[in-house]
């Protein structure tokens, strides 16, 4: 008697564990996938490195472009555009272009050139600073208001900021004579640590161009 | 009775593979509303695998018809949405002027294109191996790219 009453407890036991066992295989790719997109979508600092471009105009709309690329995909994906001048990742460009100035001369001897100013200009309008420092090329041009009356002062019109790696400098111009290499640029850059290389500053608009390990910009 | 039950498991199996199988690569979402009087509103999800399954059905001929401006982008395409499944959540575009806002981004798995101004609201999610499906399926069957 008491076999029989346990044959029908243990038969339903196992119906129910075949049952569980059933869905449990069923829905395990979906919970499998589940877990594999919350680990993807969940870091916000990545090992690679990312290139970000913010433009704010305040001049119409209050006008904002935000760009991030990642510079490993942007060094697979140059190559594969070939339109125009660029062709596998490398710009071509004439004399010319350059109003006859050898540009590869001119940074081998910035290059080969110890720390210091190469162009300063300062006039009433604007100033203009181009020198080598820490391993950078700086170039910083500030176009001036001019003040009115006698004593008056001139302000600050607009201020750009740029701050190349010489490293990068030389990549870009290690291609042939009238070329510059973007992703032997791109490639030298992403060894590089952070750093802001454009900041434009005017009256109606800031650009900013800079290179960290985040995918978001601020 | 237990081979009913046996029967209905043995369905409801069936349905629920089935249905991950089709569901595998998630679905292509599109919603398109214009704000105008009269003006359309679509929304409609398709499971992204059956796109690349209905491409085989397709005659190769309309194929080689395609625009050389398409053919260029393929390559582009391939590399591009292969390259993004690595990256996290990311947005990589993103535009705002005035009451227009545009905003190319990844989520998940998928690549999110929304375009929100006065005059529409359209937003289209389609899974990246879904696009690479396609860019790879028409690099094979459309001649010189």
């Amino acid at each position: 008697m008491s076999q029989l009453s346990h044959r029908p407890i243990s038969q339903h036991l196992a119906r129910r564990a075949s049952v569980a066992l059933a869905a449990a295989l069923l829905f395990a790719p979906v919970a499998l996938y589940a877990q594999s997109v919350s680990i993807t979508s969940d870091s916000s600092k990545t090992s690679d490195r990312w290139l970000h471009v913010r433009v704010v105009s305040t001049e119409s709309k209050n006008e904002t472009v935000r760009v991030n690329v990642p510079l490993d995909m942007a060094e697979k994906v140059l190559p594969a555009i070939n339109k125009d001048r660029l062709h596998n990742g490398k710009v071509r460009f004439n004399d010319t272009d350059m109003n006859g100035v050898d540009l590869k001369t001119l940074l081998d001897a910035v290059r080969t050139a110890k720390d210091g100013e190469f162009v300063t200009v300062q006039s009433n309008d604007s100033d203009v600073r181009v020198a080598k420092q820490n391993g950078y090329m700086l170039v910083h041009v500030t176009e001036k208001h001019l003040g009115s009356g006698k004593d008056a002062k001139s302000t600050e019109k607009s201020r750009v900021d740029v701050k190349i790696p010489m490293k990068v400098v030389d990549a870009l111009f290690s291609a042939g004579k009238d070329e510059l290499d973007l992703v032997a640029a791109l490639r030298a850059l992403s060894a590089h640590g952070d750093t802001e290389l454009v900041s434009v500053k005017s009256e109606d608009n800031t650009v900013r161009i800079w290179l960290d390990s985040k995918n978001i910009s601020d | 009775m237990i081979i009913l039950a046996k029967c209905a498991l043995a369905l409801t199996s069936t349905v629920v593979v089935a249905g991950v199988y089709t569901f595998r690569e998630g679905v292509i979402k599109v919603d398109v509303d214009e704000h105008r009087d009269g003006g359309s509103h679509v929304h409609f999800w398709v499971p992204a695998a059956a796109v690349p399954m209905a491409m085989h059905f397709v005659p190769k001929r309309h194929f080689r018809d395609m625009p050389a401006e398409a053919s260029e982008c393929l390559p582009l395409l391939r590399i591009v949405t292969s390259e993004l499944r690595r990256y996290p959540d990311t947005t990589f575009v993103d535009v705002l002027d005035g009451r227009d806002h545009v905003r190319v981004a990844t989520v998940g798995s998928k690549i999110q294109i929304d375009v929100v101004n006065d005059e529409e609201n359209v937003h289209v999610a389609v899974p990246l191996s879904t696009v690479n499906d396609v860019a790879n399926q028409l690099a094979a069957d459309a001649p010189g790219v």
